[in-house]
């Protein structure tokens, strides 16, 4: 998928390389978050990482003021890579970073707007998400306003019947503005999705569902870049963005993707190191 | 006074009024717009109508976005389907104090021959439970025009139960609805009966039944939660006896939002609750309402009875 439509050129590739320090930069603040606070799905927030940096820091209409386009993290869980992004991009002051979890912090541990105004949507309860970014699409569109609803949504959350519900809806009434990124990272608390409940053949089941479809590797920044340049304007987007749970870098995982183990004091400062590794050498 | 009619009437015709001010009042729908009352409003207002079909936690989801967007969606179906997605209405409407009105008809017992999967019975209980979710149930025609209008001009998240059962107007004229101020539609002495909804006019036609033994007990019409526990402390401490009647499942419903304010009293009331104690069953609605006591004649005997 990669080159369709987009030429890369230095300008891109200088920009592509911002994404990608930024990413790392998130990996670290988020990892640092979930080892102070003790608690937070490392691997949830790791496996979209990319995804919530290339929306953040590149595609998305992002104002502090909440004023251009939606981002809800249906995910709820891996608030941590949301809150990363926050303070990476300056949102947030760094010194939250310790008050993850913590009692009476903004940053909980599933995003509540109610306490950070930062969180466009609650979640944390799965599958509920993308009905709430379905209700702001089509409220922009009856307003007549030119913006994107972003959602992020988990593979194993799709299990959810509400996901089908907000996929019939928007798809039989062609919202448009309307993006919907799976992070398909294959991995769910009990294990793989293929063994749980496996969601084969989802990118059939969307375009059947009337959604445009494109499929990307979740890590690789210039295709989902690209892919979410590439958008139907007549009706709602889905990518599936293929990921690997707990993904730290190129052939690097942390847990073995577990979905909600914490890392130990060691497997932390490793995954520490090899961030800074990565950020020095200019990644 | 207007005609009898049904609370879910009154609301079908005070929403397109409201709609006709308020550009910004809108209706989510699963499938059931004629048995709620939308469909009036569906026809004069097409392009503020969301369709979402039987889907109602989707519908809620999507309600609760075109909220966050500046609009009053009303999203509408029985009262049991809505508040039976919970986690929806804690999550999406609650957590994100999102100012969606979830419209629940068909409260209590009426529905009759359809049945306890249709029955709205535990519909407050759970409402009560989310702290920004505001409930209202209006006794009458006068009281939904108000009601309406406070809704639409409002932002918290709230549930509007209604009545399918036609009811008479218990309000005198030049009435005004507050929310939380519970309202005395007769005065009496030495009983109190606390009621809401479509039991209210049955309270009153029941007080009107014990004139002959003597018995006089003030009615009041709580229609709208959490109610101010000062104006009920004084109308439960200048009785004897409290009592709360109610078309809902004893417990977690008006009973226990009266009940912890009357524990509260020094020198208590005391206090007793006619409510349905069980899942509900098919049958004719005057039927189960005689099953239940909660019409005229056993609400009467129960006020009788609590009096002694």
């Amino acid at each position: 998928m990669r080159g369709e439509g987009v030429v890369a050129g230095p300008a891109e590739h200088a920009d592509l390389a911002r994404i990608a320090r930024l990413a790392t930069r998130c990996r670290l603040v988020l990892l640092e978050m979930i080892h102070r606070a003790g608690s937070g799905h490392a691997g949830s927030s790791l496996s979209c990482a990319d995804i919530i940096s290339v929306l953040r820091f590149d595609r998305m209409d992002w104002s502090a003021d909440r004023s251009g386009d939606v981002f809800v993290l249906s995910k709820g869980h891996a608030a941590p890579a949301w809150y990363a992004a926050l303070i990476v991009g300056g949102d947030l002051p760094a010194e939250e970073v310790g008050t993850l979890r913590a009692l009476d912090s903004r940053l909980q541990g599933h995003p509540d707007r109610t306490r950070l105004g930062l969180v466009d949507v609650s979640t944390g309860a799965l599958g509920q998400g993308l009905s709430v970014a379905v209700g702001r699409a089509v409220a922009r569109r009856l307003h007549g306003r030119d913006s994107t609803v972003y959602c992020l949504l988990g593979d194993g959350e799709c299990q959810e019947g509400q996901v089908w519900e907000a996929f019939l809806y928007a798809g039989a009434n062609r919202v448009s503005g309307l993006v919907a990124v799976i992070d398909h990272n294959d991995s769910q608390s009990d294990g793989t999705v293929g063994d749980t409940l496996p969601l084969h053949p989802l990118p059939d089941k969307l375009r059947a569902f009337g959604w445009n479809v494109a499929q990307v590797d979740g890590h690789d920044h210039g295709e989902l870049r690209d892919a979410l340049r590439r958008r139907d304007p007549g009706r709602p987007s889905a990518i599936i963005a293929h990921t690997r749970k707990g993904r730290l870098g190129p052939g690097r995982v942390l847990l073995d993707g577990s979905h909600s183990d914490l890392p130990s004091p060691a497997e932390y400062a490793a995954a520490v190191d090899y961030l800074e590794t990565l950020l020095e050498c200019g990644a | 006074m207007r005609r009898m009619s049904s609370t879910r009437d009154w609301f079908g015709a005070a929403l397109v009024e409201i709609a006709r001010e308020y550009d910004h009042v809108v209706v989510v729908n699963c499938d059931l717009a004629k048995a709620t009352r939308t469909l009036p409003f569906k026809e004069e207002f097409p392009d503020r109508f969301f369709e979402c079909g039987i889907a109602e936690a989707n519908a809620i989801g999507v309600a609760a976005g075109l909220a966050q967007e500046g609009f009053r969606p009303f999203v509408a179906s029985f009262g049991h389907f809505l508040t039976g997605k919970f986690l929806e209405i804690f999550q999406s409407v609650g957590l994100n104090d999102a100012g969606v009105v979830l419209v629940g008809t068909h409260a209590g017992l009426a529905i009759g021959r359809d049945g306890p999967t249709q029955m709205g019975l535990r519909d407050v209980a759970l409402m009560r439970t989310l702290p920004n979710v505001r409930v209202f149930q209006p006794a009458d025609g006068a009281e939904v025009w108000q009601m309406m209008e406070h809704l639409a001009t409002d932002r918290h998240p709230s549930y509007l139960r209604l009545c399918r059962q036609p009811q008479p107007e218990v309000h005198a004229e030049g009435y005004r609805f507050r929310f939380g101020v519970p309202h005395v539609v007769r005065e009496g002495a030495d009983v109190v009966v606390f009621a809401m909804g479509g039991t209210v006019p049955v309270a009153v036609e029941a007080a009107g039944r014990l004139a002959a033994d003597g018995i006089t007990p003030t009615v009041v019409n709580v229609s709208s939660l959490p109610v101010d526990r000062a104006a009920v402390a004084r109308l439960a401490g200048a009785h004897r006896r409290a009592v709360v009647v109610e078309d809902h499942y004893l417990v977690g419903g008006l009973a226990d939002e009266i009940g912890r304010i009357v524990l509260g009293l020094p020198d208590r009331p005391r206090f007793d609750v006619l409510a349905v104690p069980d899942y509900g069953q098919a049958g004719p609605p005057e039927e189960l309402y005689r099953r239940y006591r909660l019409d005229a004649a056993g609400i009467a005997a129960f006020v009788r009875e609590a009096a002694r």
